[in-house]
C-alpha cells in the first residue's frame, strides 16, 4: 500500500486503570494480535502504527501507560505534548469506569488545550452474550455516552480480543485531529461534526476499515 | 511479636523515608554504619578498635589464597573491627575490597586470648565454618581489654541466638555443598529449599555459563574462607560474583550480599506467620497481585504451573501485608518471580523486604518518588558523561524515561533475557543501586552512535530493543583474533558498565539526587494535590483555588503528613482541628487557651463532620463541613447550624439541645460580644456617624457641599466609638437572652405540634409552661428560624457575620494577627473611603435638596442628614419586624424584648457595669432555665453538667 501524502505525526496516549486493556487495544491496532497473559506495562511501552483515512495518512505515535494508580504521577511525563489520547475502562468493571473520569478530567486540567479524547469501554467480548439481567456488564452503554457527551469526548465499546471496533477509535481519532500540515489540504472537513462519534457497530465495517490501516 | 516487628520496622522505614527526603545523610552513625555493611537496622557498634587480622583455616594451603599466614604479618589487612549485639565486623582500612567479614556471633565456638607477642594484645576467634581469625588490636592497652570485655559479655547475651544457627544452616546450599563433600562437621541429609529454578530448570545453558567449574571455585571459597553467616570477604570473593553466580548458589549469594541473609535468620518463623494470620483474607494490594500473577515472566516453565504461581502470590501478599504502605508495585511480581527461580520462598520474602526498604526506597512505594528522582539522576548522568547524546536527546525531545524507566524499576529483567539480567543482579546484590546506573549508561555508550543517528522516541527504543536480542552475539564479529571475536555484547556491556562508568559511584549519585530530591518531591505534591482536591466532594461556597489553600493548611497541620504516604490517608485528630480552626475562625480561641469550655463547641463540629465516626477528620470530612458553615443562604445557614444539634436526625433538638446553642451561640459570638470585632451593623453606623462629622466638617468650613465633586475626607475624623462599641456589645447580650427565652417560650411539647401562628395568640401557652420540666419539649427548625430570625443580629450572624469570620482565604504563611486589630478596622473606613464618601454625599445631596425648600441653614440640614441617617436604621429594624410578623408580641414578652430599655442601659462613657449588669440578666435566664432541666427527671446528668458549665 502506497501513501500519497506524507504522514502526519499524532501523539497519543492511553490511560485507564490496570488491566483494562490498554496495552492489548494497541497490540491489537499495531499488530491485529492478541495474547491473554500480557505481562503489564511498566512505566509506558512506546509504539507507532500508521493510519489512512481518506487522502489523509496519520502516523500514531502512541504512548502506552501503566495503568497501576501509583504510576498516575508518572502520566503526566507521557500526556505532555499529546494531541489525542484514548481514555480505557473495562465495562465489566464499574471502578475502572470512575477512574476513566478522573483521567479525562486531568487531561483537561493538565494536557494541551485542543487534545482530542476518546473514551473507549473495552472488553465487549464478555458481555456480547449477555441478558438484559445479571450480566457481566455493570457500566451501560448510556453511562458511557452520558459521560463522553459532558466532556465532549468520543466514545467507543471495543474489544481487543476480538477486535470489534477498536480500529475505528483510531480512525475515529484520525478524522477529528485539526489538520496542521498545509501540504495536506484535502483534510475530510471535519465533519463527523459535534456529534463526533463515530459508531460503527458492525464488525465487517470494522474489519474494512482495518484494511485501510495496515502498513 | 511479628506485629510489634511490622509496626517498628514501618516506623523504622518510614522514619528512614523521612530523613531520606529531608536530609539524605540524616541517618545516626549506627544506622549508616548497618547500611554499610548490610547488618539489619537494630545493630548498633558497641565497641570498636584498630586491628590487623590474620585468617587461617585447615584448607588456607589451597593455592589462590591472597592473604595466608605464610605470607609474614606484614600482609595482613590492617583497618578497624566493630562490635555490634550481633556481629564482629572488619573492613581494611584501605581498601573493603581487600579483606571485610561481617561474622555473626552465633557461629563463633571459641576465643583465646593469645599471649602477646609484639602485639600487645591478640584475640583469636574460631568459628563454625573452621575459620581461625586472629585480631591484633592496636592502640590503648586498657582500650584492648575493654574491647575483650565486652566481646565477652555480649557473646554471652547472644548464647540463646545460638540455637537458631543449626536449623538456619540446614537451610544454606553452602552447607549443604560442603556437607556431602564431608568437609564440614555438619550433617545435612536433605536438600534445602531451593528456587523454581532446580524443578523447573533455570534459565540459559549451564555449559555455556560454566556453572560447574563456577561452583568448584564457590567451593573451595567456601572451604578458605568461610561462608554465609561467617564468611571472610576477600578480592575472590568479588571477582566471583563479577563473572557470574552459579545458579544454584546464586540465591544465597544474593541474599548474603544484600544482608537479607541475617533478617531470615533474627526472623525464622514470620514468614510462615504472616500467610497464617493473613490467610486469604483480601486487601486492594491482594486484588491487584491477583491481576498480575498471570503477567509475571510468562513465558518462564514455572509461571505456566500452579507451584509457580502459588509461591509468587504468596511472596508478594506475605510483603503487602508486612508493609503495606508499599503494598504490591507492579515490576515488583517481575522482580520477585526472578527471585523464585534462584531463592526459596522465604529467601526471597526477605531480600523482598530488604530491596523495597534499603536498597531502592521509594521505587515501589504509592507515589514511586524514588523511581522519579532516579530517572531524573539518570538523565542528568547521562548529560554529563555524554553530552553530545544528551544534546541529541533533547533536540528530538526524545523521552529518555520511557526507555530507562523499566530497567530501573525491573532491575532489568523485563528488559533483557533472563540469563542477562540475572548476571547484572548478581552485582546489583554486591554494589547496590550503583549497578543500575552504570549499566544504564553503559547501554546507551555501546548504543551510542545508532542512537545518535535517531530522531524520534520510535527508532530509539526499537534500537535498544533489538541490542537487547543478540547481547548474547559477538562485540566484535570481524575481529580476527579468536579471543576479541569470543567476546560477547553482554560482556563487553559489563566491562563498559564497570570499568568506564565506575566513577558513578553512591557519592556521585547521591549528589545528584540531592540536587533534584525538591523538585521530584514538589512535583509528585502538586500532583497528589491536584488528585485529591480532584477527589473531593462538591463544595459549591468554596472557590477551587480556596480549596488549595485548604489543603496545603491541612496537610501542614496533619503533622504526619508525608508526600511518601498514600494520598488521602491522612487525618487529623482533635488537636489539629483545632489548631486548624483556630488559625482560620475569629471566635475560635487560639491553641494555646485551655479552658475547655472553649473546646465544646469545636468538638461538636468535630463529631460532626466526623463522617467515618473514627474520631478524626479526612480532608473532605472538614471541606463538607466548611461548606456548610460558611453557607451564604440564610435560611440554608439557620438549618445547617440545626441540623448540628438535631443528633437523631428528626427534626427536633430537645431541652438539652437548645441549652447547648444557647451556650455555643454565645461562644461563636464571642468576639463581636466582647466588642474585639465589628459586625456590620456597627460598620454601618460608624460609617454613618464618620459621614455625619465629615459633612459637618465640610458644611461649617462654608463650602458649597453640594457644588463639590471630590469629597475629602479628613485624616482624622472623632466619633463616639465608644458608644457605637458598647451599642454592639448590647445588642450581642440581648441576641444571646432573648434567643434562650425564646426558644424555650416557643418549644413545643412533645406531643401535640403546634403551629407558629397559634403560638402567638394562644396565651395558655406561656414560656413558664415551656420551662417547666414536667413537659418534655422540643425545638423544630421553623421555630429555630423564626426565634433568629426575631433577633437582627443573630440573623445577621448567619447571613453574614459567621461566614465572614471564617477566612478560609487566608493564605497560609500570613502571620497577621486572626482578630483584627480594631484601629485598622476604623482607619479603614477612612483609607477606604468610598463607601464614607458616598454617604457624605448623599446628606449633601439631600441637604441640597432641602435647601431649595428652606434657606439655606447648616444646622437644619444637619439636623435632617441626621434623621435621614436614623430613620434608615429604622426602617432596617421595621423590615425584619416585617420578616417575622407572624408573631405578634404581647404585654407579657415586652419585659424580655429588651429593646427599648437596652437603650437606657448604655451608659457611653463606661460600658462596663451596662455589660456586667446585662451578663447577669443574661447568666440568670440561662440559669432559670438550667434548673428547670435540672429538676427535670429523665436526664439530670447532662443537666448538671450544664448547670457547672453556666455558673463559671
Amino acid at each position: 500500500m502506497s501513501f500519497p501524502n506524507p504522514a502526519t505525526s499524532v501523539k497519543l496516549v492511553l490511560l485507564g486503570e490496570a488491566a483494562v486493556g490498554k496495552s492489548s487495544l494497541v497490540l491489537r491496532f499495531v499488530s491485529n494480535d492478541f495474547q491473554e497473559n500480557k505481562e503489564p506495562t511498566i512505566g509506558a511501552a512506546f509504539l507507532t502504527q500508521k493510519c489512512t483515512i481518506g487522502e489523509r495518512t496519520i502516523k500514531y505515535e502512541i504512548w502506552d501507560t501503566a495503568g497501576q494508580e501509583r504510576f498516575a504521577s508518572l502520566a503526566p511525563m507521557y500526556y505532555r505534548n499529546a494531541q489525542a489520547a484514548i481514555v480505557v475502562y473495562d465495562i465489566t468493571k464499574p471502578a475502572s469506569f470512575i477512574k476513566a473520569r478522573h483521567w479525562v478530567k486531568e487531561l483537561h486540567e493538565q494536557a494541551s488545550k485542543d487534545i482530542t479524547i476518546a473514551l473507549v469501554g473495552n472488553k465487549y467480548d464478555l458481555v456480547e452474550d449477555d441478558n438484559e439481567e445479571d450480566g457481566l456488564r455493570k457500566v451501560s452503554v448510556e453511562e458511557g455516552k452520558g459521560l463522553a457527551e459532558e466532556e465532549g469526548l468520543l466514545f467507543f465499546e471495543t474489544s481487543a480480543k476480538t477486535s470489534y471496533n477498536v480500529n475505528d477509535v483510531f480512525i475515529g481519532i484520525g478524522s477529528k485531529i485539526p489538520e496542521t500540515n498545509a501540504g495536506n489540504g484535502a483534510a475530510p472537513a471535519d465533519q463527523t461534526g459535534g456529534e463526533g462519534r463515530i459508531d460503527l457497530t458492525s464488525n465487517s465495517v470494522a474489519a474494512n476499515r482495518a484494511g485501510e490501516c495496515a502498513c | 511479636m511479628a506485629f510489634f516487628e511490622a509496626i517498628r520496622d514501618r516506623a523504622v522505614s518510614t522514619l528512614n523515608q523521612v530523613l531520606d527526603k529531608k536530609n539524605p545523610s540524616g541517618l545516626t552513625k549506627d544506622q549508616l554504619f548497618c547500611r554499610q555493611y548490610s547488618l539489619p537496622d537494630y545493630e548498633t557498634v558497641l565497641n570498636e578498635s584498630a586491628a590487623e587480622v590474620e585468617v587461617v583455616s585447615d584448607f588456607t594451603t589451597d593455592a589462590y589464597k591472597g592473604v595466608s599466614s605464610s605470607m609474614g604479618r606484614e600482609q595482613f589487612p590492617q583497618g578497624r573491627i566493630f562490635l555490634t549485639q550481633h556481629f564482629i565486623v572488619f573492613r581494611d582500612a584501605y581498601d573493603k575490597k581487600n579483606c571485610s567479614f561481617t561474622i555473626h556471633l552465633s557461629t563463633v565456638k571459641k576465643v583465646e586470648r593469645l599471649p602477646a607477642k609484639d602485639y600487645g594484645f591478640a584475640l583469636s576467634i574460631h568459628t563454625h565454618s573452621k575459620l581461625q581469625v586472629t585480631l591484633y588490636l592496636v592502640g590503648l592497652r586498657s582500650e584492648s581489654e575493654r574491647f575483650a570485655q565486652t566481646l565477652k559479655i555480649t557473646l554471652k547475651k547472644n548464647l540463646p541466638n545460638v540455637k537458631k544457627l543449626s536449623p538456619f544452616i540446614h537451610t544454606c546450599y553452602s552447607e549443604y555443598l560442603l556437607a556431602k563433600n564431608n568437609i564440614s562437621s555438619e550433617k545435612i541429609e536433605s536438600v534445602p529449599p531451593s528456587g523454581l529454578g532446580q524443578v523447573f530448570k533455570f534459565p540459559g545453558n549451564p555449559k555455556e555459563s560454566r556453572d560447574k567449574s563456577k561452583m568448584k571455585l564457590w567451593f573451595d571459597l567456601f572451604r578458605v574462607d568461610g561462608r554465609n553467616l561467617s564468611l571472610v570477604k576477600t578480592p575472590m570473593f568479588y571477582r566471583l560474583v563479577r563473572v557470574g553466580l552459579p545458579n544454584r548458589l546464586r540465591g544465597e549469594i544474593w541474599e548474603l550480599c544484600c544482608g537479607s541473609m541475617f533478617l531470615r535468620l533474627d526472623h525464622q518463623e514470620e514468614y510462615k506467620k504472616i500467610l497464617e494470620d493473613y490467610g486469604k483474607r483480601k486487601s486492594l494490594a491482594t486484588e491487584e497481585i491477583e491481576k498480575d500473577l498471570n503477567r509475571s515472566l510468562p513465558e518462564y516453565a514455572a509461571y505456566q504451573s500452579p507451584e509457580g504461581i502459588e509461591r509468587l502470590r504468596r511472596v508478594l501478599t506475605a510483603y503487602s501485608w508486612k508493609n503495606p504502605e508499599v503494598g504490591y508495585c507492579q515490576a515488583m511480581n517481575i522482580v520477585v518471580a526472578a527471585l523464585l527461580i534462584y531463592m526459596s520462598e522465604e529467601q526471597a520474602f526477605w531480600t523482598l523486604n530488604v530491596l523495597c526498604d534499603r536498597i531502592v526506597p521509594g521505587y515501589y512505594s504509592k507515589t514511586m518518588y524514588g523511581t522519579l528522582l532516579d530517572q531524573r539522576v539518570f538523565e542528568s548522568l547521562v548529560q554529563n558523561t555524554m553530552p553530545k547524546l544528551w544534546d541529541h536527546i533533547t533536540k528530538n525531545d526524545i523521552q529518555l524515561s520511557v526507555v530507562s524507566l523499566p530497567w530501573f524499576l525491573s532491575l532489568y529483567l523485563s528488559s533483557m533475557p533472563l540469563v542477562f539480567a540475572s548476571r547484572i543482579i548478581d552485582v546489583f546484590f554486591l554494589q547496590g543501586p550503583q549497578t543500575l546506573f552504570q549499566v544504564a549508561l553503559a547501554i546507551l555508550k555501546v548504543n551510542g552512535e545508532d542512537l545518535l543517528k535517531t530522531e524520534d522516541d520510535g527508532s530509539f527504543i526499537s534500537i535498544i530493543k533489538d541490542y537487547f536480542q543478540v547481547l548474547d552475539q559477538s562485540a566484535h564479529p570481524n575481529s580476527p583474533n579468536p579471543k576479541y571475536k569470543s567476546i560477547t555484547k553482554f560482556q563487553e556491556l559489563l566491562v563498559t558498565a564497570f570499568k568506564e562508568f565506575s566513577i558513578v559511584n553512591e557519592e556521585m549519585i547521591d549528589v545528584h539526587r540531592n540536587r533534584h530530591r525538591d523538585t521530584i518531591f514538589q512535583n509528585i505534591s502538586t500532583f497528589v494535590k491536584r488528585t485529591e482536591l480532584r477527589n473531593l466532594p462538591k463544595a459549591k461556597n468554596i472557590s477551587p483555588e480556596t480549596l488549595s489553600i485548604l489543603y496545603d493548611r491541612f496537610y501542614s497541620i496533619v503533622q504526619s503528613y508525608s508526600v511518601t504516604m498514600a494520598s488521602g490517608s491522612s487525618l487529623m485528630d482533635f488537636k489539629a482541628f483545632k489548631s486548624f480552626m483556630s488559625d482560620i475562625c475569629e471566635w475560635v480561641k487560639p491553641e494555646t487557651s485551655t479552658d475547655p469550655a472553649d473546646d465544646v463547641f469545636l468538638h461538636h463540629l468535630f463529631s460532626n463532620w466526623d463522617s467515618e465516626g473514627q474520631a478524626a477528620l479526612s480532608l473532605s470530612d472538614l471541606v463538607v463541613g466548611l461548606n456548610k458553615l460558611i453557607e451564604p443562604d440564610l435560611m440554608t445557614s439557620m438549618s445547617n447550624f440545626f441540623e448540628l444539634y438535631d443528633f437523631k436526625h428528626k427534626g427536633k433538638i430537645d431541652r438539652e439541645g437548645i441549652l447547648q446553642i444557647s451556650e455555643d451561640l454565645l461562644y461563636v459570638t464571642g468576639p463581636w460580644k466582647d466588642g474585639l470585632l465589628y459586625d456590620d451593623i456597627t460598620v454601618n453606623a460608624m460609617e454613618n456617624a464618620v459621614a455625619d462629622e465629615v459633612y459637618k466638617a465640610n458644611t461649617s468650613n462654608g463650602d458649597d457641599g453640594a457644588k463639590k465633586d471630590e469629597i475629602a475626607l479628613p485624616s482624622e475624623v472623632q466619633i463616639d466609638k465608644q458608644k457605637l462599641e458598647s451599642q454592639q456589645i448590647e445588642r450581642y447580650l440581648k441576641g444571646a437572652s432573648t434567643f434562650i427565652q425564646r426558644a424555650f417560650e416557643y418549644a413545643q411539647p412533645e406531643e401535640e405540634e403546634i403551629l407558629i401562628k397559634d403560638l402567638a395568640i394562644d396565651n395558655s401557652i406561656s414560656h413558664n409552661a415551656a420551662l417547666n420540666p414536667n413537659t418534655p419539649v422540643f425545638l423544630n427548625l421553623p421555630t429555630f428560624r423564626m426565634v433568629i430570625l426575631a433577633d437582627e443580629t443573630y440573623e445577621l450572624l448567619f447571613s453574614r457575620t459567621l461566614r465572614k469570620s471564617i477566612n478560609l482565604e487566608k493564605s497560609l504563611d500570613s502571620k497577621v494577627n486572626t482578630i483584627r486589630n480594631l484601629r485598622d478596622m476604623f482607619d479603614g473606613l477612612l483609607a477606604d473611603g468610598r463607601k464614607v464618601a458616598n454617604k457624605v454625599r448623599r446628606r449633601m445631596d439631600s441637604a441640597a435638596s432641602s435647601a431649595l425648600q428652606v434657606n439655606n441653614n447648616n444646622s437644619n440640614s444637619d439636623a435632617t442628614s441626621m434623621k435621614s441617617g436614623r430613620s434608615k436604621t429604622q426602617e432596617e429594624e421595621e423590615e425584619q419586624d416585617d420578616d417575622f410578623g407572624v408573631i405578634s408580641i404581647d404585654e407579657k414578652d415586652k419585659d424580655l424584648l429588651l429593646g427599648a430599655e437596652a437603650q437606657v442601659l448604655i451608659d457611653p462613657v463606661s460600658n462596663e457595669p451596662a455589660k456586667n449588669k446585662e451578663l447577669q440578666r443574661f447568666h440568670k435566664a440561662e440559669q432559670e432555665a438550667a434548673a428547670a432541666s435540672a429538676s427535670f427527671k429523665s436526664g439530670t446528668k447532662i443537666d448538671d453538667a450544664n448547670l457547672i458549665e453556666f455558673e463559671t
